[in-house]
């Protein structure tokens, strides 16, 4: 057991509650700890706004905060903006019937949770333990938010050799690591291993991610299929039940299990907006209508918060009721976003397409223009999501053209991504287009690998200046294609291993790199390169110190 | 809304009411600065089995309209009963009596934390009216099972209890029990299940402290 002295005294904590009275028990209970560092907030906003002025060791946060951010989206905005440090820990302080509503949320946990009523010893022995956890765990993290996942796997490895209590804890981190960092035969193995003793949840739940990432949709459906049968609260399960559904092209069956899901926990906004486009690809009106306006209401006060799901509400709302209440729904964008261009974007491609339906054909060719305005003052790289967007926009007022266009772009900038690849097949469908006028998405992918090919081929024989040349070709019309911008890394440092460095080269492979680890940094063969680049230049930083020593 | 829903709803808002008077009653013993006073260990202790009652009652209304089931974590068994002996001893000490735990070193238990910190606490207060100076919880794992045990010094169990339960130990549990807490403890014993074992629960008398010994058992 750890009784350190001095483990609890000297933090900086901050108590989140909406009633004046728990707040000061809950002060007063720190203090008889022998805290003297605490900050109290009223609510969610209060919270984030002293979160963003200083890093606290501790937060203690109730999960109903009456109007505004719940301790749930509190937990996930400082999270998602970084305003915990590593070793920092948050409690969510919950009365009993708010357990199964928090046991929905999963993409972000809580360190603990704390049912009221407790008192003070409990309290105190309670963050004792998740500060000396935290602090164990410390290395781990550092580890993992370095991308340094090799060391990571091998600290909890000896940590989990040594088989402490908390081993499967350890196994859980280590499993999650593993599925980042795309290991996936490494991760399956764990999971089999920890199954073969007992039947947890979190453990099924990671074997069928394993089955999922490596595209086998329906042993992942079986997987998840039996957490949900043995546990019927834990909606995880049935988020990847949808998405195996989705893949393996069973629409309906995704849609019914999102259904069920929303209906057990109804504030995930990801799982509305999930549920809410597969509903109007189903042709759901209804639904979908009911799921994005959920979407758009549980997500205010949330980092979930996306203004595809005004567009998308906007444009029902247009099909189910009239023009006006759509535009009405449109006009929130304005209030809930502040000068984001990305929202200005939807906002006008939903209402170009509103005032053609009104009739009010130069308000709809205005707002028509701004939006391909917006789009293309984008960053390709990011975003492939505006591009559909607006190639759906093209197409429903018959620019059919300008629809390919950015279509096929779509395809070449993301050509081995396949679930955009499904999604994109998915809006040819909904857009009751022929495939054949894209002049088919396979065949342009092909025309991809070929170029990849070629320009592999051309390096393995030496033919290194031919190989970047072509590629360098090739990237002018794909600049965010991934395998393209990593093969012309790949080659140029080929090439100054060969000739020796040069720092116009050097500049030059770190740009192509920028580009893969702004869309995906987890990428093994970008880490990999990476690792070379880093080496290349550290010999002959060497080999620049030797030389002149020589002098 | 019908008459259940009034009652569950009205229960949340008694039981942050309580909430408030258990702390209350805690600085009160803080400011005193006394370790054994006989009224204010009334007062927690009343305050609460309160607050337990009221736990197994929402848990029993959700059970019976389907809505409660299980979250089973992995538990470091040491640290559950540490934590659970830490909150009652305040309560214990000024009723005079202490309250040891045990378990062996490293021992991981698979179940509901919430579910089984309601039933253990209910039975702690249980214990504290019938023993006379001491309470010991107890883990151990026995056949597979992990056996969760609460000890007192106090007369034990009537005989006719204990004759009743090998009858139907492996049964369901069956309302009209003779006390809501073991109906509560049996209850969620029964909602653990690992394979085709399901948890049950068991009394005796004479076993670690001399007086009862009520245990459960979770595959």
């Amino acid at each position: 057991m750890f009784f350190k002295p001095g483990l609890l005294e000297n933090r900086l904590y901050l108590v989140v509650d909406d009633f004046g009275d728990m707040r000061s028990m809950m002060k007063n209970m720190l203090m008889a700890c022998g805290v003297r560092e605490i900050q109290l907030a009223r609510n969610g906003n209060e919270a984030i706004e002293l979160m963003e002025q200083e890093r606290f060791d501790v937060v203690l946060c109730d999960y109903n905060l009456g109007a505004g951010r719940d301790g749930q989206q509190v937990l996930e905005e400082a999270k998602y903006r970084h305003l915990m440090g590593l070793g920092s820990v948050f409690v969510m302080v919950t009365a009993e019937n708010t357990r199964d509503m928090v046991m929905g949320a999963v993409e972000y946990e809580p360190d603990s949770y704390l049912t009221k009523p407790f008192n003070k010893d409990f309290l105190k022995t309670r963050l004792e333990k998740l500060i000396a956890k935290k602090h164990d765990l410390l290395a781990i993290e550092e580890a993992v938010e370095k991308r340094n996942y090799t060391k990571a796997v091998a600290i909890l490895d000896e940590k989990i050799a040594a088989k402490p209590a908390n081993c499967n804890e350890l196994r859980k981190i280590k499993g999650n690591i593993l599925l980042n960092s795309g290991k996936l035969n490494e991760a399956k193995t764990l999971y089999q291993e920890v199954l073969a003793i007992r039947e947890l949840p979190w453990a099924r739940l990671g074997l069928g991610k394993c089955n999922y990432l490596a595209q086998d949709f329906q042993q992942a459906i079986d997987e998840f299929q039996r957490i949900k049968s043995q546990n019927p609260n834990y909606t995880p399960a049935y988020d990847w039940l949808a998405r195996s559904h989705k893949r393996a092209n069973q629409l309906s069956e995704a849609e019914d299990i999102l259904k069920e899901a929303v209906s057990i926990s109804p504030k995930a906004v990801p799982r509305q907006q999930l549920l809410g486009e597969i509903a109007l690809v189903n042709q759901h009106q209804d639904i979908a209508e009911s799921a994005f306006t959920k979407a758009v209401q549980h997500g205010r006060h949330s980092v979930y918060k996306h203004p595809a799901n005004y567009a998308n509400l906007a444009r029902v709302t247009a099909d189910n009721h009239d023009g006006p209440s759509a535009l009405q729904v449109l006009k929130q964008i304005d209030k809930d976003f502040s000068k984001d261009p990305k929202a200005d974007f939807y906002q006008a491609s939903a209402e170009s397409l509103i005032h053609e339906a009104m009739g009010n054909s130069d308000l709809a060719r205005a707002s028509l223009e701004k939006a391909a305005e917006l789009q293309k003052s984008f960053d390709q790289i990011e975003d492939s999501e505006c591009a559909i967007e607006l190639a759906k926009t093209y197409k429903n007022f018959g620019m059919e053209e300008e629809c390919v266009e950015l279509m096929k772009g779509a395809i070449l900038n993301n050509h081995t991504d396949e679930e955009l690849m499904d999604e994109i097949k998915l809006t040819i469908s909904s857009l009751e287009m022929d495939e054949q006028t894209l002049g088919t998405i396979d065949s342009i992918r092909e025309e991809v690998f070929a170029l990849n090919r070629k320009g592999v081929e051309l390096a393995k024989s030496g033919q290194l200046d031919e190989a970047a040349e072509l590629l360098k070709e090739t990237s002018t019309r794909m600049p965010a294609n991934r395998t393209v911008n990593l093969n012309i890394a790949l080659v140029l440092l080929m090439s100054m291993e060969r000739e020796g460095p040069s720092p116009g080269m050097i500049d030059e492979i770190k740009g192509y790199l920028a580009r893969v680890a702004k869309a995906d940094p987890n990428n093994t063969t970008l880490q990999k390169l990476y690792g070379r680049l880093k080496t290349m230049l550290s010999k002959t930083s060497d080999s620049s110190e030797q030389s002149r020593e020589k002098t | 809304m019908n008459f259940a829903d009034i009652l569950a709803s009205l229960i949340h808002d008694m039981k942050n009411s309580l909430g408030l008077v258990i702390n209350t009653i805690d600085d009160l013993g803080e400011e005193l600065q006394v370790h054994e006073n006989p009224k204010l260990g009334t007062l927690q202790h009343e305050a609460r089995r309160l607050n337990d009652n009221l736990i197994a009652l929402l848990s029993l209304y959700k059970i019976d309209k389907g809505q409660l089931s299980t979250n089973i974590e992995e538990i470091d068994v040491e640290q559950f009963l540490y934590e659970i002996s830490v909150d009652n001893q305040a309560t214990a000490n000024h009723l005079g009596i202490t309250i040891n735990y045990e378990s062996e070193e490293g021992l991981v238990g698979y179940f509901d934390e919430w579910l089984m910190r309601g039933v253990i606490n209910s039975l702690i207060g249980n214990g504290l009216r019938y023993s006379s100076s001491q309470i010991l919880i107890h883990a151990a794992s026995v056949d597979g099972y992990l056996v969760l045990s609460i000890d007192d010094d106090g007369d034990g169990f009537p005989q006719n209890m204990i004759d009743a339960q090998t009858a139907q130990q492996h049964k369901k549990p069956q309302q009209g029990e003779t006390q809501l807490g073991h109906y509560f403890a049996s209850l969620v014993a029964h909602m653990h299940s690992n394979g085709e074992r399901e948890g049950y629960i068991k009394l005796a008398n004479n076993q670690r402290l001399g007086g009862g010994c009520f245990s459960i058992w979770l595959p």
